[in-house]
């Protein structure tokens, strides 16, 4: 799940910096925008077959790979 | 209408206590829009140098909006600088404007531009100097310049488009006459203020009493804010561009039912999708969806059609409609002579709205601007041709045009080909130069839908046989490469730049 997570965020982000620092944060960084992040959400449902309620996504609970990752258990 | 400000003026004459600004929540009437500009413009015109335009400097707040029009009372054309610009970016726009000042309604970052600065502690206390009068004699009209917003510039220095009074009044006529109801209650304002699809929904609503309903950055950027909002807005209208809607539809609540006021989509900005436009039919069955096209230098949009079920069972790639009354859209080729009918040209803009040129930029006036038959004209690089309907077809940017082995084809077309293989989700097609900067071989960047296939060959394999029906031969990429992404611009386009550089590398 890990490795599927960080490689949706890699080809995201075109950055390996996201599998080096699993706490950096992806949006101060720019490395996230708002159109980035609709990407993410239709990767992780098709690739991670969770879906997000979208309504309830707080940037502040999804802003570094390790919170995603959580996000993603807990959802599945 | 004569004059738009007098217009603005007029209804805060007639209804003092509607609001026309609601910022989540914090909301202003247009009597004080009209109280707060009056004192501002008197304050401007007796500190202000008489010549030359004033930025202003800020995010969506009422304050700037307050100072657009005091700006405009006092004569002077305004630019709106957004508050989230780069350090360079207002530099160099000062530079090229030579303004006679810089109104900063949000700190400006520490550098010396080294021009009169009014900070935001002293332009409020005079929005508050309620003794004060507007005088109409000096209020911006005719040719006199109303705004100046800067084109991005994705190369070399940006430039600064002139959009007088009457192309405004021009756009806001032709406005009110397409969408007589749409702006006369609430209207979404998503736009930053910089980029100038926010006037299709500043001076529309205005001018008609309407409300703005403010949707700041930092709300659209957080999806529970963004969605938690937008049904408090109530709105009436929305206008964005595309991509944001797109953002809005991953919400399956983004529907009639839970926004049952919504009655009108109008996009701008860039090409609506097929897909995007039929997602948003069947969410909002009666509401009335617009495409809109046309650049800042024609201000804001010329053409317009409404994209009905019968249009989108009609156009795989949807029209972006009829040119506007007052103005006429030619198609020359590459020797300025129009086409014949149905074929495929440069899409150039002539009359009413067409900016006089850029700001202090001769030789880019001289590049892109012309007089057709005795008006003023704009070439706009984009590609069209007309159908039998009279409908414009676009068809794709004209510095995306390439000649393989002595064949003209336009990169977005070929896009448009792969996109409709059913085992490609999105493509783009990338020229290969040759040391004699010719095209060599044409390379489809493809992020692919989940398929059986064991390897990128027998894919590859597929998609070209599925391809030879839509396309013509010459067209067919040379290679096919799988990417998981496409890398996307800043406005969620894919970025053929980038892809360009991976293909050819700096040179």
């Amino acid at each position: 799940m890990q490795t599927t997570i960080l490689d949706i965020l890699e080809d995201l982000t075109a950055s390996d910096e996201v599998r080096n620092n699993l706490d950096l944060n992806l949006f101060e960084t720019g490395l996230l925008d708002s159109m980035a992040t609709v990407q993410l959400l239709l990767e992780l449902q098709s690739q991670c077959g969770i879906e997000v309620p979208v309504s309830e996504f707080d940037r502040s609970a999804w802003d570094t790979p390790n919170k995603i990752i959580k996000q993603v258990e807990r959802l599945s | 209408m004569q004059n738009i400000i007098e217009q603005i003026d007029q209804v805060a004459k007639t209804y003092p206590d509607r609001i026309c600004y609601d910022y989540l929540g914090s909301t202003h009437t247009y009597q004080e829009l009209k109280t707060k500009s009056d004192a501002l413009s008197n304050y401007l015109k007796q500190t202000l140098p008489k010549e030359g335009p004033v930025i202003v400097y800020g995010g969506q707040k009422f304050d700037v909006l307050v100072t657009f029009l005091a700006v405009v009372k006092a004569g002077h054309a305004y630019i709106p600088v957004d508050v989230n610009s780069s350090l360079d970016r207002l530099k160099v726009i000062a530079e090229i404007a030579k303004p006679a000042a810089c109104l900063a309604l949000e700190t400006l970052p520490e550098i010396d531009l080294d021009l009169l600065v009014m900070e935001q502690a002293a332009l409020k206390a005079q929005m508050n100097n309620t003794k004060a009068v507007a005088d109409v004699s000096t209020y911006v009209s005719n040719q006199d310049i109303f705004y100046i917003i800067f084109t991005s510039g994705t190369t070399g220095q940006p430039k600064g488009v002139q959009i007088s009074h009457d192309n405004l009044l021009s756009f806001i006529t032709w406005m009110n006459q397409t969408f007589p109801k749409a702006f006369s209650q609430t209207s979404l304002s998503q736009a930053p203020y910089s980029f100038d699809l926010s006037v299709m929904d500043l001076y529309p609503t205005l001018v008609n009493g309407g409300k703005l309903a403010v949707l700041p950055k930092d709300v659209t950027a957080n999806f529970k804010d963004l969605f938690s909002w937008l049904p408090q807005l109530k709105l009436n209208t929305w206008v964005s561009t595309p991509s944001f809607a797109d953002i809005c539809l991953i919400n399956p609540d983004f529907n009639a039912q839970k926004l049952p006021d919504l009655n009108y989509f109008l996009f701008c900005g860039e090409e609506l999708t097929h897909a995007t436009a039929q997602k948003l039919k069947t969410r909002f069955p009666s509401a009335k969806i617009y495409n809109t096209y046309g650049p800042t230098e024609a201000t804001v949009a010329v053409t317009q059609v409404e994209i009905t079920q019968d249009i989108l069972d009609a156009y795989p790639r949807l029209p972006i409609g009829i040119c506007k009354d007052d103005a006429q859209i030619v198609l020359l080729d590459d020797d300025g002579k129009d086409v014949a009918l149905g074929q495929t040209g440069e899409i150039v803009i002539v009359g009413g709205g067409v900016s006089k040129g850029y700001l202090n930029n001769p030789l880019k006036t001289r590049q892109t601007f012309l007089t057709y038959q005795g008006r003023p004209a704009y070439k706009t690089g984009d590609l069209g041709r007309f159908d039998a309907k009279g409908q414009l077809l676009y068809a794709g940017r004209k510095d995306f045009q390439i000649k393989l082995h002595g064949y003209r084809i336009e990169l977005e077309d070929v896009d448009q080909c792969l996109s409709r293989v059913s085992f490609v989700n999105k493509a783009a097609a990338v020229p290969k130069y040759d040391q004699n900067h010719k095209v060599s071989q044409l390379i489809a960047y493809v992020k692919a839908e989940n398929h059986h296939f064991t390897s990128n060959f027998q894919l590859t394999q597929a998609i070209k046989q599925e391809l030879k029906a839509v396309m013509m031969p010459y067209m067919m990429p040379n290679r096919f490469v799988y990417v998981d992404e496409l890398p996307l611009t800043p406005n969620g386009k894919v970025n053929r730049k980038l892809l360009l550089k991976e293909v050819n590398g700096d040179a």
